[in-house]
């Protein structure tokens, strides 16, 4: 609850910075406020409030969250000096973000389907903007209008799903659907299962899983990069997790009748993802393939559905979001140059060897290759699923994550070549820099201690 | 009295709702629709939904029935211009309005014989308890859609501001 305080308090200043003219400060202002709010949320571990007639939980399942989305945020904010400051919009894009990351925090701690609503929609209407705000580029207004009509549609799914679910339960909250489904298990009615499906329907569509996943390469790629970064890294963790809360408290009773559905959206996702990334020429286009794969792997944790899967995916969603925001980095300093093909990136490593070398080691992590947290973010999601009897499922895992080794190594390579005509420079500022040190140093620790965050909720 | 009420209401709401499809000028159209909005909002009144009422008038005919004037005015549409409808247009518009008629009567016989489980609470859309459950019950989701709004309108100024450069 403070950190929602907190992050809102962010944003009203955001704005109040264009009227009061102290701009110049906003940047270290809202680092700091994150910074804080990273605390407020560490000090609130353990203590299990509901808040307002149970709209809010914060577990330690909400706090942990929170604090993976509030730190993607920080390393986010670290990444793209270059974007937010002294641009024109320097107040409006801190706005939106720390307004987005109010809505993100909402959907991790809600105990209320309305809740669950509002913050979907505060996340998305913010990212439909950002998504557009290039307004002079023709692929960053295609990307937000795609992205808006949709996302409409699928909000529009979820709505119409929460609502016939309403219907037959006759409440919002989610301690007394738990009790209906499991005290009705058997005689639930058609369209009871009718709303579950919309639902389905509308929160698969936001964490883009094949095969509703055909909005996720036009849209990352039109969108100006950081804001790609940070829909990889903070939207689709805060969805996924909203996702497995959902389902984890209410339907976990009914498992039989969604898992085997969720499942194979989980392999298609997987394997689509894997293989069209393969084919792609564009890094930022290839990242998007990769991020469908990769909510495949992360849709595994909520199909098994057994007492392992909330510590499987937050470990994958903060690797994954180290990782990307390691890749994110290097993607961004290369479209300030109007260049995004993979095989520009020859000749990288010998400018930049120390980043060359860091940027391999994060790339492994998504990859899943051990000692990095990549590899035991997937080790423990395939273990959780097969306790729950996916073996199947893992076995496609782990053939479509050897595809992944393929164009995960492209870049590598890529970046190891010597120099030619097609390649660029690139350069890191200080604080680029430090993200790319942060995010290998974090991998590494969460691959040589993974139960830290496995075991912690 | 209030049985009188309604049939009035409820003559002119069918008959504004007619004079929508059958006036040959949009803005007609659009201003019988603004009619049956508000004779809907006095069945709401009837039913002791005052707030389902206002809002229904503010939100519809207000907000939404200017957007529909605006474009009608914009796009210059009157009598003349209207686009001829092909016999195909048609042909379909009416299996899809007979099949909706179809639905509909359907699923009021089958309501016929139901009977409520409870005996529904008449109070319950008045001002005073709705205002009740929204401060007290939804305090949290109501402070939040502020949050909602706010976003969408940094949003729209920023989409809509020109550039300086």
């Amino acid at each position: 609850m403070n950190i929602l305080i907190a992050l809102t308090i962010i944003g009203v200043i955001a704005m109040l910075s264009e009227i009061l003219r102290f701009r110049k400060v906003l940047y270290p202002l809202a680092l700091t406020g994150l910074a804080a709010g990273l605390v407020l949320c560490a000090m609130e571990w353990g203590s299990n409030i509901r808040y307002f007639h149970d709209m809010m939980f914060m577990d330690n399942y909400a706090i942990a969250f929170s604090m993976v989305l509030i730190g993607t945020t920080f390393i986010w904010f670290l990444l793209n000096p270059a974007y937010l400051r002294n641009h024109e919009h320097e107040a409006d894009y801190t706005a939106l973000i720390s307004f987005s990351l109010a809505g993100a925090v909402v959907m991790v701690s809600f105990a209320d389907l309305t809740m669950l609503f509002l913050g979907i929609e505060i996340l998305s209407i913010a990212m439909y903007i950002m998504a557009a705000s290039n307004k002079m580029e023709l692929r960053s207004n295609e990307s937000g209008f795609k992205y808006f009509m949709l996302g409409a549609f699928a909000t529009g799914f979820l709505l119409f799903g929460i609502a016939l679910v309403y219907g037959v339960t006759g409440t919002f909250n989610l301690q007394e659907l738990a009790g209906f489904v499991s005290a009705n298990k058997v005689n639930l009615p058609a369209m009871f299962y009718g709303g579950l499906l919309l639902m389905i329907v509308g929160l698969a569509f936001k964490i883009s899983a094949a095969p509703f996943h055909f909005w996720a390469p036009d849209v990352y790629e039109g969108a100006p990069t950081p804001v790609t970064a940070y829909m990889a890294t903070v939207v689709k963790t805060a969805a996924f997790a909203a996702f497995l809360r959902l389902f984890m408290t209410c339907f976990s009773g009914i498992a039989d009748w969604w898992a085997p559905m969720l499942a194979i959206f989980s392999a298609i996702s997987m394997l689509a993802g894997n293989i069209l990334a393969v084919y792609q020429k564009s890094l930022k286009r290839m990242l998007a393939y990769s991020s469908i794969s990769h909510a495949g792997y992360m849709l595994m944790a909520i199909v098994a559905m057994n007492q392992n899967s909330d510590g499987a995916l937050l470990l994958y969603t903060a690797a994954y979001a180290i990782g990307s925001l390691s890749i994110f980095t290097l993607l961004v300093s290369m479209t300030t140059n109007g260049n995004e093909m993979i095989n520009s990136l020859r000749g990288f490593s010998s400018v930049n060897k120390i980043p060359a070398i860091l940027i391999t080691i994060t790339m492994l992590s998504l990859a899943g290759i051990p000692p990095v947290a990549g590899f035991f973010a997937k080790y423990y999601v395939f273990l959780s699923a097969i306790e729950s009897g996916y073996t199947w499922l893992v076995l496609v895992g782990v053939l479509s994550s050897l595809i992944g080794v393929y164009y995960y190594f492209r870049i590598i390579i890529a970046m190891f070549q010597p120099a030619d005509r097609e390649s660029t420079q690139i350069q890191f500022s200080n604080s680029q820099n430090a993200v790319l040190w942060l995010t290998v140093i974090l991998s590494l620790i969460l691959g040589f201690m993974p139960g830290f965050l496995t075991g912690s909720i | 009295m209030s049985k009188i009420a309604f049939f009035v209401l409820a003559f002119l709401s069918i008959f504004s709702a007619m004079m929508v499809v059958f006036s040959r000028k949009p803005v007609h159209s659009v201003l019988s629709l603004i009619f049956c909005f508000f004779t809907i909002a006095g069945h709401y009144i009837l039913l002791n939904a005052q707030f389902l009422a206002a809002v229904h008038i503010i939100v519809y005919a207000g907000a939404i029935m200017v957007l529909f004037l605006f474009v009608i005015m914009l796009l210059n549409l009157n009598a003349e211009s209207e686009p001829h409808k092909t016999s195909a247009g048609k042909i379909a518009a009416v299996v899809s309005g007979g099949l909706l008629l179809l639905v509909l009567v359907s699923v009021l016989k089958s309501t016929d014989g139901l009977q409520l489980s409870a005996s529904p609470d008449s109070q319950v859309g008045m001002v005073k308890n709705l205002g009740m459950v929204l401060y007290d019950k939804y305090m949290l989701p109501f402070e939040v859609s502020a949050l909602l709004f706010l976003t969408a309108m940094i949003g729209a100024t920023m989409i809509g501001k020109k550039e300086l450069d």
